[in-house]
């Protein structure tokens, strides 16, 4: 049978590409392999022309996977779930790698990329270092093939048919020839998840997938120097792609948190997600790997935690691609992968490089092979057993006994230590603490890794847990752990103490001198920047107001300060103002300003949209907090925080929905001779025309006099004393929400940018039907709800209490009797009150117009001081059935975020640093070989 | 002893240390009737919402709290009070994580909760059926 309207030679061409793509890189794993273990220059020559292929068939792979993507050929799954025809073009690109299998091959492109610039520029190191890269893109290209072995199936399409799908394999439809032209839901794509409809997803992934790759070319560099036996030579190599790594991945951390601020409603810029510390974790170990790499390329002082970060940089990438992957973080996190059967095969990449690495560290043949047949008899027979978790545990244990072992027989101890104050000492040190900050956060994201893990030792772990009476234990015993619920606190609790320390040595180890260093020089050179940070934390600490309890952000707020002017002036003496040099300065101050601004703005994040009506939350609950959200009826204008803040309109624009709000300055409130205010349950008349001060005793006694009788009315009426009203408008900002029937609304925030500081603001809750229910004053209101009672009952809405006192039929009135006899027309009596305020009573009388038995028409009443109106819907007898509206409103957050931008300058100065860096190294090395 | 010993130990304790912490910081994933069993103790429930039962939300009387029932995972109901927004498409939720504890009462009170929407299989599944 031939289908109708199918493009079907794209998907056999994208399929053959990926066989091709996976036989290319075999080619170039077996060829630089063998190239490297014989020396022989033709197997380097299969190993390139395999590569070639491998290359060829990957950008063939992008390419149709483009060609699909722009044709909108929606007869493709990954088409179908990715795209649709409604999405700007610039979008595609999104859609290219928000998919599993997309998203996958973009690093894998990103790899091609690197692979070629290796072949050119590698020289004497293109062989080792290119067996690594091929057996990665070996797994990787697996990862698209999507091939079944007997009941395995080995990666994951991008190339299949939506009939094609297992689920729809056998379906009815997919026996219709012209299925593409009956069926309505292949006209046009599901479309792209409107969270990633923004600019920052266009640039997000690819910069973060290429800082991802770039953390293979160390690796693949360790890897070949261990297998040469130059433990070594391979570092000066390897160097500026370790930075050009930091840059970049660093540059894809800093933009997801962008997007994060200025398009997701998390309320931050970094949320301690697992999928962004699963990010952030090789970040740290692959900068803490580079610092050692700086102090072993000449001089062997570390060279086996060298060797030991860089590979496990990579071993984290790995992880990370597993953790967000494999489907394991599940219910923990919100913008993980689903699993798709994807988790054997992505242990296995983990595995095999976990392996690779252990046996290069050996320099012994004999013990290559004892570990490698250990390590295969261990998963084969896990496999065969059925019980893979111990075996992985298993291998993973041996793994690490045997990188102990290959520390004590290949690396042998210096017989010196190195000085204390040395700059390599201090260098290490850092290095620890940074694995030591990336193994905490690791732990704390991998809960379900570890429940996973701990499942099959139920048994004992509980048995333990009882001779023990350990509750800590009795929990892992069960397996179910979940994150920890303050997931922002827990981490920063215990990362505050690792930032302090990496910040006060990125402060004074460059004054360090490398072997040993004289004390008295450096604490001279030091002595200024040290002096002026003190004085700075001192105003800091004052400015921001932090109490001594706070003394871990105050000792905090010193090391960043510390560092960023040590820096600095490292700048002005050490490289006298020159800057081709002074790239790691630079670099530093940036990461001293990120971990600044990230403090400050954090630590005094201030949420301004405080809850102050209503009912209080902590009433019910003391976990429960009012601290969050504010409520804006349309046209209101209220206090928040510092300023005056309206609603004043809703606005459609395209799929969005804006809510324009209006920002006032608080000006004093300006009374006039005869004005009336409330001060609690009394009324006072101003005597003398003022300006308020901000307390009404202070004003009292000279300008206004207290009035003795007033009718109850007078004081509803009358306004509350108020010392300031809103002046001059300041800015507006129109917080939307993005409407999507296919995935949901989404809101997205409006921030206002100052220099010092950023409101921000988005809306929690608001009723997203377009303006209609508009009536002749041009009120807004929410969709109403209906009551039926009965005369004489008693209706209590959520803000008001209704009590109906009567039903009128209509006879006299002048409308009446221009309708004529066929209408009957009801008037109905009723009071009304604010729910919690008792005094305050409102009449109300909704009118009601029935034709021969129908309604036809009717007139509302509104309550404006209650902000209702009441309409009558049905007059049945002595039942009615009253429509309650309420003026439309919005739920909003506002939180104001104080020197954020001490962050983002941190960022750029950050990245152009480690750029001026990796560009000096480069043409260092290019003016020496 | 040498330095390196020392620094060897500081970083094991530390680890350790961070280790411990992680776990005595995680919380426990568990289902109603062991939440309900142990007022006061936090939880992660996993379960679904009931759309049988009203979800109320009266951002006048308070913006910050939704009322609503779930159902876990072994079918059992309970009321919740999240101390939170009504998020956008509550109704449309295939899956609700809540955080938070137990009353005496027999309610739940939910400090938060992560909330899954559709996965979109199932809407390819009816295509053309």
């Amino acid at each position: 049978m031939t289908y109708s309207g199918e493009h079907t030679w794209a998907g056999q061409l994208g399929h053959l590409l990926t066989v091709l793509s996976f036989t290319g890189a075999l080619l170039a794993a077996a060829g630089f392999g063998l190239a490297t273990g014989r020396h022989d220059e033709r197997w380097r020559g299969v190993g390139r022309t395999g590569f070639l292929l491998h290359a060829a068939s990957v950008l063939g792979i992008v390419t149709v996977l483009f060609t699909m993507l722009f044709n909108h050929w929606f007869e493709y799954d990954y088409v179908w779930k990715h795209s649709n025809l409604q999405m700007p073009l610039r979008y595609i690109l999104s859609c290219f790698w928000e998919g599993q299998e997309g998203s996958f091959l973009l690093w894998t492109f990103w790899h091609v990329c690197i692979g070629l610039v290796l072949i050119r520029r590698a020289g004497t190191w293109e062989a080792p270092v290119m067996t690594v890269v091929s057996l990665v893109q070996l797994f990787l290209a697996s990862m698209l093939l999507g091939v079944h072995v007997g009941d395995v199936r080995i990666g994951s399409s991008p190339f299949l048919l939506v009939r094609e799908l297992p689920e729809n394999i056998g379906l009815p439809w997919t026996r219709l020839e012209d299925y593409l032209s009956r069926i309505p839901q292949f006209a046009d794509g599901r479309g792209l998840n409107p969270l990633l409809q923004n600019y920052w997803m266009v640039l997000h992934p690819p910069t973060l997938f290429l800082g991802f790759a770039a953390t293979l070319v160390p690796f693949a560099y360790a890897v070949a120097g261990l297998w040469r036996r130059e433990p070594q030579a391979w570092i000066a190599p390897a160097l500026p792609w370790t930075f050009f790594g930091v840059m970049v991945l660093g540059t894809g951390i800093l933009m997801g948190g962008a997007w994060a601020y200025e398009a997701l409603s998390f309320g931050g810029f970094w949320a301690w997600d697992p999928v962004e510390n699963a990010s952030l974790v090789p970040w740290l170990t692959l900068v803490a790997a580079g610092h050692l790499m700086l102090v072993n390329r000449n001089r062997p002082t570390s060279l086996f935690t060298t060797l030991l970060l860089t590979l496990v940089t990579f071993h984290l990438v790995l992880y990370s691609t597993f953790l967000t992957r494999s489907g394991v973080l599940g219910d923990t996190s919100v913008h993980s992968f689903t699993g798709d059967g994807m988790m054997p095969g992505l242990t296995l990449f983990m595995l095999f490089f976990v392996w690779l690495a252990v046996v290069m560290l050996h320099k012994d043949r004999g013990q290559r092979r004892f570990y490698t047949l250990i390590a295969v008899a261990l998963l084969t027979i896990g496999v065969a057993l059925g019980q893979p978790v111990p075996a992985i545990l298993l291998f993973l244990a041996v793994s690490a006994v045997w990188t102990y072992t290959a520390q004590r027989l290949a690396f042998p101890q210096p017989e010196k230590e190195e000085a204390v104050w040395s700059r390599e000492f201090w260098i290490f040190i850092g290095a620890l603490v940074l694995l030591l900050s990336a193994a905490q956060i690791t732990f704390s994201t991998s809960v379900p890794v570890l429940n996973l893990l701990l499942e099959p030792f139920q048994a004992p772990l509980s048995s333990l847990a009882d001779t023990l009476d350990s509750d800590l234990l009795r929990r892992a015993a069960r397996a179910r752990m979940a994150p920890p619920t303050e997931a922002i606190a827990h981490f920063n609790k215990w990362q505050l103490p690792f930032a302090f320390i990496v910040s006060l040595l990125s402060a004074f180890a460059q004054y360090l001198r490398y072997r040993s260093t004289d004390m008295r020089r450096f604490r001279r050179a030091i002595a200024l920047s040290f002096v002026v940070s003190l004085v700075l934390t001192a105003v800091g600490t004052v400015l921001l107001k932090y109490r001594a309890a706070e003394l871990n952000l105050i000792l905090v707020l010193f090391a960043t300060t510390f560092s960023a002017a040590a820096n600095l002036d490292l700048i002005r003496t050490a490289f006298k103002g020159r800057l081709t040099n002074a790239g790691p300065s630079v670099a530093h101050v940036g990461f001293a300003l990120v971990l600044l601004g990230a403090l400050v703005s954090t630590s005094r994040q201030h949420e301004v949209s405080r809850n102050t009506q209503g009912m209080d939350l902590r009433f019910l609950n003391q976990e429960f907090s009012n601290s969050t959200d504010i409520l804006l009826y349309r046209g209101d204008t209220v206090r928040m925080g510092e300023f005056y803040v309206h609603y004043a309109a809703k606005r459609p624009e395209g799929v969005n929905l804006r809510y324009v709000t209006e920002y006032f300055r608080p000006v004093p409130a300006t009374y006039a001779v005869g004005d009336t205010v409330k001060v609690g349950d009394m009324l006072f008349r101003c005597r003398a025309p003022h300006e308020a001060s901000t307390a009404f005793l202070e004003d009292q006694p000279a300008r206004w006099t207290p009035i003795e009788e007033f009718p109850r009315r007078a004081l509803w009426r009358a306004k509350p004393w108020s010392a300031a009203r809103p002046g001059e408008h300041l800015f507006t900002l129109e917080p939307f929400v993005q409407l999507n029937p296919r995935f949901g609304n989404v809101a997205e925030p409006s921030t206002k940018h100052w220099p010092h500081r950023d409101l921000y603001t988005h809306v929690r809750y608001a009723d997203l039907a377009a303006d209609e229910a508009e009536d002749s004053a041009g009120v807004h209101y929410m969709p109403p709800r209906l009551y039926e009672k009965e005369i004489g009952d008693t209706i209590v809405t959520p803000t008001c209490l209704i009590l109906i006192d009567s039903l009128r039929t209509v006879r006299d009135s002048v409308t009446l009797r221009m309708l004529g006899p066929e209408f009957l027309v009801y008037a109905l009596r009723m009071r009304v009150r604010d729910l919690y305020d008792q005094e305050r009573w409102f009449e109300a009388s909704p009118v009601i117009i029935y034709r021969d038995g129908a309604p036809v028409a009717g007139k509302g009443f509104e309550v404006d001081p209650l902000r209702v109106k009441f309409e009558l819907a049905t007059v049945n007898g002595e039942r009615v059935g009253l429509n309650v509206f309420e003026r439309e409103f919005v739920v909003m957050q506002a939180i104001v975020f104080p020197g954020i931008n001490i962050l983002w300058t941190g960022c750029i100065l950050m990245v152009v640093g480690t750029f001026m860096a990796v560009r000096r190294r480069l043409r260092n090395r290019t003016g020496t070989s | 002893m040498k330095r390196s010993h020392l620094i060897a130990i500081a970083i094991i304790a530390v680890a350790i240390a961070a280790l411990i912490g992680s776990l005595s910081d995680s919380s426990t994933y568990a289902d109603l009737d062991e939440a309900l069993a142990n007022p006061g103790r936090e939880y992660h429930v996993v379960g679904v919402l009931d759309r049988s039962q009203d979800i109320v939300y009266e951002p006048s009387v308070n913006a910050s709290l939704t009322e609503f029932t779930m159902q876990d995972l072994q079918g059992r109901r309970c009321r919740v009070k999240l101390a939170k927004a009504k998020p956008q498409d509550f109704e449309r939720s295939e899956r609700l994580v809540l955080i938070g504890e137990a009353t005496e009462g027999g309610e739940f009170h939910a400090t938060d909760m992560l909330m899954k929407c559709p996965s979109k299989y199932n809407e390819q599944n009816q295509v053309g059926v």
